[in-house]
């Protein structure tokens, strides 16, 4: 692409640049648009929240609030809740405001205490945290509480940001496509090779019960120590290795399609968790079992991004610095010749799908450790979606074209669309339908793509 | 067809190209690879639409939009790789897409009447109801001839119809195009072999990057001036000459056997020797040298090498003992197409340039990979700026060339090429031809394979002869043999 | 090459009309014109059952008529999905969120989540059964009663003869068995009561509330017990499945069945006299007592932990009174 442009005009060799730019990275202006969009879309009042909420209204109380005014804060439970009480009555304090109660709660407590004050020693100013603000209860106050009618409702003032750029909801998106695109690494590398694993939805499900089920019977449940966690998440690991390592030792030896191999791998696995965990959800981990789901360690993102960034690192210089990766592509790309330059293809085979049954096992203890239970019932119908996110991201399913980190974007690309129709509220038929264009959208591209190769 | 041109990014592979082409007339279209050859055919098969320039079949102008239309006009490519569906029979693909049906329901036995008729014309033998890939290469060729018939074609385009076929097939070839030209056919010929231009060609035309830069008569054109013509600059021996200088035994085979294929073939290859193995095609000499690289498995026989008895089980035992094969299909065996000239070049020797072992594979150097590639890239003349490029975008020689370079990098001692020079244009030939010499010069054993006989007697030390698997005879002193000996031993 | 380039431009922004089109107009259509007191978050377990359909609509309606704007969504028993579901209702700051588990285990981690972020949590129809997590309110019908029910109705189909029965059962689901739990207590007293009519459970096969299941596991059933006389299949589907099975071994006449649930299929097929009797549930009083229940919650009333709606038993002869079969 782009060579022997010298006799070109610089406007022709712009436009090489850019139309090689869309080809190469063209899933990732794709991502960038769909970001772009979900952001003017989902554009909405934005209400302030904890120790930012209190700051916000004690800056307004001066306005509705003499010194010495009598004040009620209402809050509801939980971190921000508490940061929000905690420090307005600090400020209340502080400016010479008396804080007649502090109601902490859900609705029936406000409602206790309003009723407290309106018995006695009444209020002027209620002063509510966002969420407070909404409850039914300060309707028709006046009505209902005559000794409260003089007091003024006040609430943060709610500014306008896009749901979907907020910071939890980015971590969001890359938390809740953790799971597919670890998956999509060894998937990856599997249709690199030329061949398909059907089999990682039911290995996913197959991981998480071998997983769970490690730890409550042999590691001590709920007790369970750190121990006890690693060698359930090993379980799960290995014994979807050791399934990844089957169905490649059916490919390769036997020569049969990979499509049928994993098909029925597929079939085993799903029935073996469901046997496993006999039929039933399997909860009795110990809370600290969540850390890799929930955890966020490191500067606020969650665990298992961190996880999955890691592991896409690796594999990206895995792929492109190894003599394995060079094979990897090799063999997918014409496995005769490969073999004809001494490339061990059929060991190769193997390991690609080891691995794709390791990283699905490993798919398998996230979401587990983010549901903190195993079942049978998880990972249905994510082989489609790791599968799309691979094809998404620029892989030829012919094999030996394709990049790993194109397949990170492509599962952005359907974590994006994911979150923002829910945020949009869109309902899940047309989310299937929309998908299902991107995806076709595309395999258009790398279609385009080969054809100007 | 006059002032065709044609514009692909970055390259004109066209540049307003006159043909003429007489009724009854064969034409002879000659050049190196990437001349612009190809792309001349597929316009003119409807396949690839010229950016300028117009076709006039008759006098009329033909638009040729599409393959289709190009049929319709009286038009017939018949590409190397024949354009056959596989599974379907002769008789099914004579007609592909002009069945003779009546409300959809084929009517076989006109088809079968009129299928057997064509395919007598081509004076070849065809069963019209064997599913084609059971069909013999030229077989399969009389059923795209009978093809072109069938549309009562008017220009037959023919694209190196030889490259595949023995001795007596191509005769037979040009009976039947001695027989179109007779009906009153056109034939545009496309080949790389000079004799058989000179036996058959009327005219011959010469295209040399996207210009027409010679026609005349096929008499008025000396084989000499032709090549030169093709290179566009004068050239030295077509087989270049060298010191002899022959050493111990190298690499020596002993009962050599699988199945019916390779029956007890036993010989040596000395060092500074290059020994050819001819014969015809499906005498075993493939799969002889398969076997001595472990792409197959032997049912007996020894291989060794300096006096050392290998055990050859696949590629990789060969590849580490320093025998390496240039095989003959390079598009499916030799490269991986998709893939960029650095990795096709880096993948036997992904160890030699890796840094320890990680997990089966250790980090690849490719400072030092990329180094080493520009090394050959230089003295090979490998294209300037291939080296990130995929393979598959490469012409055949340059393709060649890469494999060439893969393998003199994995230090091989013995080298076999089969079929060396397929596909590949004259300039490149001779230049693969001085490296072969110079790897024999620096002692390295050479064993080749070719069909072409001239390239066996112009090149090799000493030739073996084979027939139906078997060494059938050998020739020490090629410099006073000639094809006819060669051919004796080989039909028996 | 510029044609090929136009061409991707043009495919790109197609792609990206389209879809801006289809979020546009799924927008419009499911987010109700926000209403000023906030927006429930609801998700359902499958919106390919007609009860859930009907639960997600009326919370819609009722919502709209208290001021609530709200967001369906549906797990589609992905319990992975329903999570993040549930996450991005909390990033969209929903006031309150409905919720029907696709797991009643693994969504404890979900609804710590909104509690954490101060969101009251409501499950209709479905319970959660993790420990340590706050549910304002459980909205369901009252599986137990409804066994009962439909234990009553065997025992009057089945006369004074008793018989065999058989139950097309789904374990996985706490509400089915509640449903089969009522179910045996009833025949149980029954047979204490009636030593000379007893009616005994001969098999509890997993139906898995689906007709193909259902179906199958009648044939095999009929095919171990040649004297069948009833099955209880605890929904419509797998008595319908169960139905089919009959009339393919001529035993149609033979064998009573009692279903669950009142659907529409359900219904028509009591008309036709296929299914001897249902006991029915209310989806819409359900979602009605959900919608209540969270605007006395917001309003600081009382509300119970557990609110059942009960069934009500469903024969031909409700059937031919009922207008919506008609």
């Amino acid at each position: 692409m782009n060579v022997n442009n010298d006799s070109a005009t610089p406007v022709h060799r712009f436009r090489g640049v850019a139309a090689a730019m869309l080809a190469d990275q063209g899933m990732l202006l794709v991502l960038v648009l769909l970001c772009a969009f979900f952001s003017v879309v989902t554009l909405d009042e934005q209400t302030p929240a904890g120790a930012e909420a209190a700051r916000q209204l004690a800056a307004s109380l001066p306005e509705e609030l003499a010194e010495g005014g009598r004040l009620l804060v209402v809050a509801g439970r939980g971190g921000d809740e508490d940061a929000f009480a905690a420090s307005l009555a600090e400020q209340a304090a502080a400016a010479g405001w008396q804080v007649v109660a502090v109601s902490q709660g859900g609705p029936r407590e406000a409602r206790g205490a309003l009723e407290e004050l309106a018995a006695g020693q009444a209020a002027d100013v209620i002063a509510c945290s966002s969420s407070a603000g909404a409850w039914g209860v300060f309707d028709g106050l006046g009505k209902r509480l005559p000794a409260l009618a003089e007091a003024r409702v006040l609430r943060p003032e709610p500014s306008r940001w896009p749901n979907f750029l907020k910071t939890t909801n980015l971590l969001n998106v890359a938390n809740q496509i953790a799971v597919i695109a670890i998956v999509a690494i060894g998937m990856t590398l599997v249709i690199l090779t030329g061949g398909i694993d059907l089999s990682v939805g039911s290995l996913i499900a197959l991981s998480s019960v071998a997983g769970a089920r490690m730890i409550r019977d042999v590691c001590g449940g709920q007790e369970a120590g750190l121990a006890g966690m690693l060698a359930g998440a090993a379980a799960g690991v290995v014994v979807c290795g050791v399934a990844g390592l089957l169905s490649g030792g059916v490919v390769t030896l036997f020569g049969i399609p990979p499509f049928i191999a994993t098909l029925a791998m597929m079939l085993v696995a799903s029935g073996s968790a469901y046997i496993l965990a006999a039929g039933q959800s399997i909860n009795q981990v110990p809370d600290a079992f969540v850390w890799l789901g929930r955890g966020a360690d490191l500067g606020g993102i969650p665990n298992a991004v961190v996880l999955m960034l890691v592991l896409y690192g690796l594999a990206h210089i895995v792929m492109s610095r190894t003599t394995f990766g060079r094979y990897v592509y090799a063999v997918g790309g014409n496995a005769e010749a490969a073999r004809l330059s001494g490339v061990p293809v059929q060991r190769v085979v193997l390991a690609v799908y080891l691995l794709c049954g390791l990283l699905a096992g490993l798919g398998g203890i996230v979401m587990a450790s983010q549901l903190k239970s195993g079942a049978p019932t998880y990972g249905q119908m994510y082989e489609l979606y790791v599968i799309a996110a691979v094809v998404v991201g620029g892989t030829s399913l012919s094999g030996g074209e394709g990049q790993v980190l194109g397949t990170l974007v492509g599962a952005l690309i359907i974590a994006v669309i994911q979150n923002g129709m829910n945020l949009t509220g869109v309902e899940s038929y047309t989310q299937k339908v929309v998908l299902g264009l991107v995806i076709l959208a595309a395999v258009l591209l790398d279609r385009l793509r080969s054809r100007r190769g | 067809m006059r002032g065709i041109s044609k514009q692909y990014p970055g390259v004109k592979a066209l540049d307003g190209v006159d043909l003429t082409l007489g009724r009854g007339e064969v034409l002879a279209l000659m050049g190196e690879n990437g001349a612009g050859k190809s792309t001349l055919m597929k316009v003119l098969g409807g396949a690839v639409r010229p950016d300028a320039g117009v076709i006039r079949i008759d006098g009329q102008p033909q638009a040729m939009l599409s393959p289709l239309a190009a049929r319709a006009a009286g038009v017939a490519v018949i590409y190397q790789e024949f354009n056959l569906v596989p599974a379907l029979s002769a008789q099914e693909n004579i007609f592909l897409g002009l069945e003779r049906a009546t409300a959809g329901f084929v009517r076989a036995g006109e088809e079968r009447r009129q299928a057997v008729e064509l395919l007598a014309r081509t004076g070849v033998e065809v069963p019209p109801g064997v599913p084609c890939r059971r069909l013999t290469v030229a077989q399969q060729q009389a059923v795209e001839i009978a093809k072109a018939l069938a549309v009562d074609a008017k220009v037959i385009v023919m694209d190196e119809p030889t490259a595949t076929l023995t001795p007596q097939e191509v005769q037979k070839l040009f009976a039947v195009i001695a027989d179109l030209t007779r009906q009153g056919i056109g034939v545009i010929y496309v080949s790389h072999r000079l004799d058989e231009i000179e036996a058959i060609a009327d005219r011959v035309q010469v295209l040399r990057d996207g210009q027409s830069v010679a026609c005349r008569t096929a008499a008025e054109m000396p084989r000499r001036e032709l090549i030169e013509l093709m290179v566009g600059r004068s050239l030295e021996e077509e087989f270049p000459k060298r010191q002899r200088a022959i050493g111990q035994p190298r690499l020596v085979v002993r009962g050599l056997c699988r199945g019916t294929a390779v029956r007890d073939v036993s010989f040596e290859v000395r060092a500074g020797e290059i020994v050819a193995l001819a014969g015809l095609v499906g005498a075993g000499r493939t799969e002889t040298v398969r076997l001595i690289f472990g792409a197959d498995r032997a049912d007996a026989g020894t291989i060794e090498l300096d006096g050392r008895r290998l055990s050859i089980r696949s590629p990789r035992d060969a590849i580490a003992a320093g025998i390496c094969l240039l095989t003959e299909d390079r598009k499916h065996q030799g490269l991986v197409l998709s893939q960029s000239v650095l990795h096709n070049f880096g993948l036997p020797n992904a160890a030699h340039f890796a840094r320890g072992s990680w997990a089966g594979g250790g980090w690849i150097d490719r400072g030092r990979e990329r180094r080493a590639f520009a090394g050959y890239a230089e003295s090979l003349r490998i294209r300037a700026n291939a080296a990130d490029r995929p393979v598959g975008t490469l012409s055949g020689g340059n393709q060649q060339k890469v494999v060439l370079a893969k393998w003199l990098q994995s230090a091989s001692e013995v080298l076999v090429f089969d079929e060396p020079t397929r596909g590949i244009d004259v300039g490149a030939k001779v230049e693969i031809y001085g490296l072969m010499n110079d790897l024999a010069a620096r002692g390295k054993a050479v064993l080749m394979v070719s069909s072409e006989l001239p390239e066996v007697l112009g090149m090799a030390d000493r030739i073996l002869v084979m027939h139906e698997g078997r060494i059938t005879g050998e020739i020490s002193d090629p410099a006073t043999a000639s094809q006819a000996d060669i051919l004796s031993l080989a039909i028996r | 090459m510029k044609g090929k380039h136009d061409m991707r431009g043009t495919i790109l922004a197609t792609v990206a009309m389209l879809t801006a089109c289809v979020l546009g107009c799924g927008g419009e259509a499911e987010k109700q014109a926000a209403g000023s007191k906030g927006t429930i978050g609801v998700s359902v377990l499958t919106m390919t059952n007609p009860f859930f359909k009907t639960i997600a609509d009326t919370i819609t309606a009722e919502a709209a008529a208290n001021g609530y704007a709200t967001t369906i969504t549906s797990g589609e028993f992905d319990v992975a999905k329903q999570q993040n579901q549930v996450k991005d209702f909390i990033v969209a700051g929903c006031s309150a969120i409905v919720l029907c588990p696709c797991d009643s285990r693994s969504i404890g981690p979900a609804i710590e989540e909104a509690n954490a972020a101060g969101i009251p949590v409501f499950t209709a129809d479905i319970a959660c059964l993790a420990e340590g997590v706050d549910v304002v309110s459980h909205i369901a019908s009252d599986n137990l009663g409804g066994g009962r029910l439909a234990a009553e109705a065997m025992i009057e189909a089945l006369g004074d003869g008793g018989g065999e029965v058989v139950v097309l059962d789904f374990k996985q689901a706490e509400s089915c068995i509640l449903r089969v739990q009522g179910f045996k207590e009833v025949l149980e007293q029954h047979n204490t009561d009636h030593p000379d009519a007893v009616i005994s459970i001969v098999a509890e096969l997993p139906g898995d509330g689906k007709k193909d299941q259902g179906f199958k596991c009648t044939e095999d059933a009929l095919q171990a017990h040649a004297n069948l006389a009833g099955i209880f299949a605890i929904n419509d589907p797998s008595a319908l499945g169960a139905r089919a099975a009959l009339e393919k071994a001529g035993k149609a006449d033979d064998v009573v069945i009692v279903g669950f649930d009142g659907q529409l299929d359900g219904r028509q097929a009591i008309l036709e006299g296929k299914i001897y009797a249902d006991p029915v549930q209310f989806p819409d009083r359900i979602a009605a007592m959900t919608v209540d229940s969270i605007v006395r919650y917001f309003a600081g009333d009382e509300v119970a932990t557990q609110q059942l709606i009960p069934c009500e038993l469903y024969r031909q002869a409700e059937a031919e009174a009922d207008e919506s079969l008609k």
